[in-house]
């Protein structure tokens, strides 16, 4: 199987009748969704906007595992309980009007435009998230550097509990609302409604992504490709690894706190306020990750979009047929997706097939 | 490197300092001390105002006093000649625990004011509280040390929180000799055959559908969509929906019943009910899956009228982006009177309570329930005083007695005969008013409410007057 992940992904599947078979069945849905485009495209411009817009938020998310995972070797189960943190952290600052952790009054709720002042409040909040994936890290990671692989994916799921504790205890039954500036208005074009929360996390992912990407080929980025690459050999080369996680868990910190952001936003929620279960978001998103490839930053963006346009679609054109699929089957069709990705790609559509994974 | 190593002792020091804070609030400290909870029992603040103000309370324990000093009452486990245990397993730490805590909360204000007044048949009321996390196996191992001879054994249960949850305990609570009051309102704890010895108050989801079904018909079209969860609590509100929607001629033009599954994107209802045209809409959800699909519907243009079993509204959805359609679209149903939405004798020894007892407390709806728990564990220990037995079996026959006065919180309740004739029927319709919500008031604050109107209440449609019940609308197969 690994000899054959290394050939064409094409050659592969003209080989194999059940990849065959899948592929028709690729095709039969393309072929469907064209022609429900054609018959109603203002139905179909709306359903596509809303799974950019679902798409861009599991971006983000995968973004932050893929950053900890590519720096650390580690999936961090932890990732949903940073987003509601981070969302909680925004509401601090807007909803509250202090600054998390303080009774310090957060002096930008008064400035105007107000929307600047929530902007730059969110920017408070993402640095405290950050300072949260700083701590987090050098408490609990930095001392398992050398341990098996598995007990650090372990202790971050434990950590995600113990997150979720304070997180739930901070919400209760409330809605903690971030007063987002733009709520849920949105939009028409023609008869579509597009909600402005699906351009701004648009918007956010191609930022972030810019960003990371020229992270990457900065010094401290490509000392982390090193640390990834093989951490022994980074340190005999003078690499602070130490440094390199903690910058690998603050951005991925940072992250989950955006999309913790959008996850309290259509299309997740709509109610623009942290509840209990904006942490789930994560879990959503590991599809997306994992048919991406773990280490992948442009897996990471095509998995998101990929896994939000296929859940939104189907959510949209096969609404009629519960019947047969089950109530539930927005929940499986992720997954669903990822697992005919990984047969055609192993390791993930940009995944690197020598990682090693929990 | 000195430098930074104090930052991180300093953030590390104030992590410490949030984390000690987050769990010194009054449930986390519920949920440590999980033992018997004596502090109602030897509560002793002076609150005259509150004693005055629950003169009902006052003269019901004053008369079962007069019944002790006529005669021995026999007791065995919880009950004793200084204390009555009654038992609360409920949720403290678990997906509830918000909700719960609060209607603990006002619970413990409740036996409080009772003890004041020299509690019942001369005793004290001791809640005995644990923590089932809204966890089957949790609840089952608590429920064999509130059902046995120790220090945790209690003489009726206040709470138990859960439909699986108490259904699990369904079977041991008539060998035991225990009754429970479930934080539930399945329409199958009526049926003998289900929950012999599971009290249920005030309508049932099923009984309440069928009005809210009734009303909405009456004020906002013929045509229906029904969308709930699948399961007990979503399937019996769904099923009361559909029950109404025949007897009236109504057409369902989208059958969502057991379609909403929690967790997942909601686009296939949301498609269904925006395609559907429905005058309105039925559900039986949570208040977070039903903003998700509201949010979704009215964004996409649709516009009918939304109602639906309660609790699938909160009315701190109020205080989110969803407010104003709410406000605009939302009809609330439920089975008592909301906070300080009327002058009954309840609601005003209710209101006075909680302002002595708690008066930082956030404004809400659930000391409602609290009160109205307080006051059926109150009555049926009263005539189990009055018949001289306050034994477990004792209670029970008591509870199959009296008729409980909700000084108009809810309307009265009785267990005693047919099922048919003693299921509540009457509920409750408010609409949602966003200029009557304050976000962050207390009890004390003399103007804050929960945003509710009242529009019909007690209300019993025909539909659901002429309900012949037999046993629950929905049953799991």
């Amino acid at each position: 199987m690994a000899d054959s992940s290394s050939s064409s992904p094409l050659a592969g599947l003209i080989k194999s009748p059940s990849l065959m078979a899948l592929a028709a069945i690729v095709a039969a849905a393309a072929v469907f969704l064209v022609l429900q485009a054609a018959n109603d495209p203002y139905t179909f411009l709306q359903a596509l906007m809303k799974s950019f817009g679902l798409g861009a938020v599991y971006a983000l998310i995968a973004l932050g595992f893929v950053l900890i995972f590519k720096a650390t070797q580690v999936v961090n189960f932890a990732q949903g309980a940073l987003a509601m943190s981070g969302a909680l952290f925004v509401s601090f600052m807007v909803s509250d009007g202090h600054i998390p952790f303080t009774t310090i009054r957060n002096p930008l709720v008064d400035m105007s435009p107000s929307w600047l002042g929530w902007f730059l409040s969110v920017l408070v909040a993402l640095a405290v998230a950050a300072i949260l994936g700083l701590i987090i890290e050098r408490l609990t990671i930095r001392p398992m550097v050398g341990e098996p692989l598995f007990s650090v994916a372990v202790l971050t799921l434990g950590l995600e509990i113990f997150l979720r504790v304070f997180n739930n205890d901070a919400v209760k039954i409330e809605f903690r609302s971030l007063e987002v500036p733009w709520g849920v208005d949105g939009f028409n074009i023609g008869e579509a409604f597009v909600s402005w929360s699906y351009i701004a996390a648009m918007i956010t992912a191609a930022v972030a992504f810019v960003a990371v990407f020229f992270f990457y080929r900065s010094r401290m980025g490509i000392a982390m490709r090193a640390v990834a690459y093989d951490q022994e050999a980074a340190m005999a080369q003078g690499i602070n690894v130490g440094r390199v996680f903690a910058i690998a868990w603050a951005a991925g910190a940072v992250l989950a706190a955006i999309g913790g952001i959008f996850a309290t936003q259509p299309p997740v929620a709509q109610t623009g306020a942290v509840q209990v279960e904006t942490q789930l978001i994560a879990f959503r998103t590991l599809p997306a990750v994992i048919l991406g490839g773990l280490d992948s930053v442009q897996g990471a963006l095509i998995g998101g979009l990929i896994i939000g346009f296929a859940e939104i679609m189907a959510g949209q054109y096969a609404s009629g047929q519960t019947d047969i699929l089950g109530a539930g089957y927005p929940l499986i069709v992720p997954y669903v997706v990822m697992i005919i990705g990984l047969l055609i790609r192993p390791y993930g559509l940009f995944g690197t097939p020598e990682i090693r994974r929990v | 490197m000195k430098y930074w190593k104090r930052i991180m002792a300093l953030l590390m020091a104030m992590a410490m300092i949030a984390a000690a804070c987050g769990g010194s609030d009054d449930s986390s400290d519920e949920a440590e001390d999980s033992g018997s909870d004596t502090e109602a029992a030897e509560e002793t603040a002076d609150d005259d105002e509150a004693m005055e103000d629950d003169e009902a309370m006052e003269e019901d324990s004053d008369e079962a006093m007069e019944e002790d000093a006529g005669g021995e009452i026999a007791t065995d486990i919880g009950v004793d000649d200084e204390v009555i245990k009654v038992g609360y397993n409920t949720d403290l730490s678990g997906i509830f625990a918000g909700l719960t805590t609060q209607i603990l909360d006002g619970s413990e204000a409740y036996w409080e004011i009772v003890n004041e007044n020299g509690g019942i048949a001369g005793r004290m009321v001791e809640p005995v509280v644990l923590d089932n996390a809204y966890d089957v196996p949790k609840h089952l191992e608590n429920y064999e040390k509130f059902a046995g001879e120790g220090n945790d054994g209690v003489v009726i249960f206040g709470t138990s929180t859960g439909s699986p949850h108490t259904a699990a305990t369904a079977e041991d609570l008539v060998k035991d000799d225990l009754i429970a009051i479930p934080l539930s309102w399945y329409s199958g704890w009526a049926d003998p055959a289900i929950g012999q010895n599971v009290f249920e108050v005030q309508t049932n989801y099923c009984l309440e559908a069928i009005n809210a079904v009734t009303y909405m018909s009456e004020n906002h079209g013929s045509t229906a969509a029904i969308i709930s969860f699948p399961g007990e609590y979503g399937q019996d509100g769904a099923q009361g929906a559909k029950i109404a929607a025949e007897a009236l001629g109504l057409e369902i033009v989208y059958d969502g019943e057991g379609a909403v599954v929690p967790g997942s994107d909601q686009t296939p209802v949301i498609t269904e009910l925006v395609n559907s045209e429905a005058d309105f809409v039925f559900a039986t959800l949570n208040p977070s899956t039903l903003a998700e699909i509201m949010g979704g519907a009215v964004g996409q243009g649709y516009t009918g009228m939304w109602t639906g079993s309660s609790p699938t509204y909160n009315f701190q959805l109020l205080g989110t982006d969803l407010g104003p359609a709410l406000d605009q679209y939302y009809i609330h149903s439920t089975y008592t009177a909301l906070w300080n939405t009327d002058d009954t004798p309840g609601m005003t020894a209710m209101v006075e309570g909680m302002r002595a007892k708690r008066p930082d407390a956030p404004v809400s709806d659930t000391y409602i329930q609290s009160w109205i728990g307080g006051y059926i564990v109150q009555a049926i220990l009263e005539q189990a005083a009055a018949n001289g037995d306050m034994t477990r079996a004792g209670v029970v026959a008591a509870a199959n007695e009296v008729t409980v006065d909700l000084q108009g919180l809810a309307p009265n309740q009785t267990w005693s005969g047919d099922p048919n004739d003693y299921v509540v029927r009457e509920s409750y319709l408010y609409d949602v008013t966003l200029d009557t919500f304050t976000p962050e008031g207390t009890v004390s604050d003399e103007g804050a409410g929960t945003g509710f109107t009242l529009l019909d209440g007690p209300y019993v449609s025909d539909t659901a007057a002429n309900y012949a019940y037999e046993s629950a609308c929905f049953k799991a197969s």
